[in-house]
């Protein structure tokens, strides 16, 4: 056990010293939290003021029915828009733009809207600052309204307040689950779609990474004085052991900064569009450990078999080259990942999240979907461990065998062979 | 007690009989010279021993008990094939490999120091092993395989890549572990060396030992049946009847005599033939000739 621990550190410290480490650790969520507090930055103080502006109004009587649509209020309580001055049908529209511009540039206006004579034509809304992105869905919604009412208006039909009438249906989706129930904005799609990508990710980035590592061992021919002093299967389980702890300290670097992003994003959103709750994640903590358990074994089961490619060959060139047995049923998971998806009840998922190489990714995404009873879950990690013990007994003597053999790549029918050898 | 002994033991791969029933035995405190030429299963054997291969057939003991994890600790092993973390700073390495073979990490770090400081190579203990010359990283993987101070120490061509300076180093650490009591098996293709370090030898060929036993002893029976001379003029007098085989050199030939020639007839030959003697001496037949002899014929 000492010994292992001893190889674990190693490899852990090795690893976490490296630049390349540092680099992906820090600069992967950096872009992201960079942007996003930025975002919430600029949009909790860039409107703070309402925005001044004027209205030229070539159609005539609109002025005053935008005005009272263009009611959306800041986060400070202040009206989002004020209009400082309406033009009804100006003797030339190109005068008066051209007064309205240079206010603008005095800063004495933040921006004016002209309102074609003829509704075919576009509406036009002049700004200095045409990326302020928050105001242009309240914008768009008063200058619809208004034009409705004008319509109405024209046809004889005289109110108020058109937004009562012209009000969309409010559609929601609920998720029935055994935990209760949850609104369901497509939250659980996404969430589902970035476990199954995340873990494949990481299985298979870490998987390579336990390959290359004990492909270094034999490049530089440090193997035989390691294994001169520890057992292979030592090795193997310090090695995989010491990849893990180094992927982990990473991970919990990306899920703290994925954290920070996540609740950047909901201050982001509330700023945008006050009123907006942000939809609920419905994960019992269950299914949670759960997901964390068929990783944690998904992570053996392959970085084991990646490591017997490794070990089997003696160069980066022929690991390519055989890392399809390790890769293969990886991408097969991820190929057909959707069947489950869309279905995650029926026969054939319940069948594909049984097989042991899938289940790593396959049970966690029925258990997002909160799809799978817990017999079935428990019977697929069952499986699952068996196939690891299989897996990391053949890993070890294709270890074994392999740590010492240079020269030509060996075929599959050898590597096979070598699992009969003492 | 031997310190390491091989009973019968074979090793074979698919079809190929990489060691076929070698016997050897080491006794403590001795120097053994392990020679073959290449491919004769000399590494296949060490393999063996450290336990990093399971023999077919035969038992090997290590300070008379049976191979095994745990006997592995007793033993320093210098591996032909260098190599260690290139990325690794020196000295953390050698006590990461001390560490493995059951010191504990401080005492490791107090020895390492000890052994940079003799070789010279303390101010290159922080920088990365790769940053080393191809010899500095050779005395570094010496030090690993000696820090454990094991018993028993296998140096495969422990001098490849040393100039004169660093070998007389690692010679004379050899010699000063020897003895302390180690026992040190050496494996190499310098004969030189062998018959300067070596007590006993075991010669491998074709998996199978061919000749094994005091090295003394061994020149001895063939008796002194080589004849060195050194001369000016011509040579037309070694075409001599009792001439088995000439080795000629610069100054002078080395000559392997039949069994049962007189010398004395060579010698009256050359000096007929109007030849200069400078030297003329009758020795013992030198280890390579035995090598070459036992390898060419079996």
């Amino acid at each position: 056990m000492h010994k292992i621990w001893l190889i674990i550190k190693r490899e852990y410290i090795t690893r976490v010293k490296t630049k390349a480490f540092l680099i992906t650790t820090l600069i992967v969520p950096l872009p992201g939290i960079v942007t996003i507090a930025l975002i919430a930055f600029v949009a909790r103080h860039g409107s703070n003021e309402s925005l001044r502006i004027a209205i030229v109004d070539n159609a005539g009587g609109l002025a005053t029915s935008l005005s009272r649509n263009l009611d959306g209020t800041l986060s400070n309580g202040k009206p989002q828009f004020v209009v400082v001055d309406a033009i009804d049908r100006p003797a030339s529209t190109e005068s008066s733009e051209q007064d309205l511009r240079a206010r603008i540039n005095s800063g004495a206006l933040d921006a004016y809207l002209v309102v074609p004579a003829d509704f075919t034509q576009p509406f036009e809304f002049h700004t200095k600052n045409p990326g302020n992105f928050a105001i242009f869905a309240p914008l768009a919604s008063a200058v619809n309204r208004a034009l409705v009412e004008a319509r109405l208006r024209a046809h004889g039909i005289h109110v108020d307040d058109v937004s009562d009438i012209t009000r969309d249906a409010n559609l929601q989706i609920i998720k029935v689950s055994a935990s209760g129930e949850s609104v369901e904005r497509g939250q659980t799609f996404g969430i589902s779609i970035g476990l199954v990508i995340l873990l494949y990710m990481s299985l298979l980035m870490y998987g390579i990474i336990t390959m290359r590592s004990v492909l270094e061992e034999k490049t530089t021919r440090t193997m035989e004085v390691l294994i001169s002093s520890v057992r292979p299967s030592q090795l193997l389980v310090g090695k995989i052991l010491g990849v893990a702890g180094a992927a982990f300290t990473q991970f919990l670097v990306w899920v703290i900064s994925l954290g920070l992003l996540v609740s950047y994003g909901a201050i982001v959103a509330v700023l945008f569009n006050p009123g907006y709750s942000f939809p609920v994640i419905h994960f019992p903590i269950v299914m949670v450990i759960w997901a964390t358990l068929f990783f944690f074994c998904g992570y053996f089961l392959y970085s084991s078999m990646f490591a017997a490619v490794g070990a089997a060959c003696s160069s980066e060139n022929e690991a390519g080259q055989l890392q399809w047995l390790a890769m293969g049923p990886l991408v097969f998971a991820i190929s057909i990942y959707w069947v489950v998806l869309t279905d995650p009840t029926s026969t054939t998922s319940l069948v594909l999240s049984e097989i042991p190489f899938l289940s790593p990714i396959l049970m966690p995404l029925r258990l997002s979907l909160q799809a799978a009873p817990v017999w079935q879950t428990s019977l697929s990690i069952v499986l699952l461990l068996l196939t690891i013990v299989g897996v990391i007994w053949a890993s070890a003597k294709i270890y074994r065998i392999g740590v010492l053999m240079y020269g030509k790549r060996p075929t599959v029918p050898e590597l096979l062979r070598w699992l009969r050898y003492s | 007690m031997d310190a390491l002994s091989l009973e019968n033991v074979t090793k074979s791969y698919d079809s190929v009989t990489a060691v076929d029933s070698v016997n050897l035995r080491v006794r403590q405190g001795a120097i053994l010279g392990l020679l073959g030429p290449n491919g004769a299963g000399k590494t296949t054997t060490i393999r063996m021993v450290m336990h990093i291969l399971v023999p077919d057939s035969g038992a090997i003991r290590v300070l008379g008990q049976p191979v095994s994890d745990d006997s592995r600790d007793s033993i320093g092993y210098l591996p032909e094939e260098r190599g260690l973390y290139p990325r690794m700073e020196v000295r953390r390495l050698i006590v990461f490999l001390g560490a493995l073979h059951g010191l504990s990490e401080a005492e490791a770090d107090r020895r390492a120091r000890e052994w940079l400081d003799r070789f010279e190579l303390s101010e290159w203990s922080e920088k990365k092993l790769a940053d080393l010359s191809k010899g500095m990283q050779q005395k570094v993987q010496f030090i690993c395989s000696v820090l454990h101070r094991p018993p028993i120490v296998i140096l495969d061509e422990p001098f490849s890549g040393l100039d004169p300076v660093n070998a007389t180093v690692v010679k004379d650490i050899m010699l000063e572990m020897r003895d302390q009591g180690s026992t040190i098996v050496l494996s190499t293709h310098r004969m030189e060396q062998v018959e300067k370090m070596c007590d006993s030898i075991c010669l491998i060929n074709k998996g199978r030992n061919v000749l094994d036993g005091d090295l003394r002893a061994i020149k001895q029976s063939y008796g002194k049946n080589t004849l060195h001379i050194e001369y000016t003029g011509g040579d037309g007098f070694l075409s001599h009847p009792c001439v088995a085989s000439i080795n000629r050199f610069g100054s002078g030939a080395e000559a392997k005599l039949k069994p049962g020639a007189d010398p004395q007839e060579i010698l009256r030959a050359a000096v007929q033939s109007g030849a200069q003697i400078t030297r003329f001496e009758l020795l013992e037949p030198s280890l390579s000739d035995i090598f070459i002899e036992k390898t060419a014929h079996a």
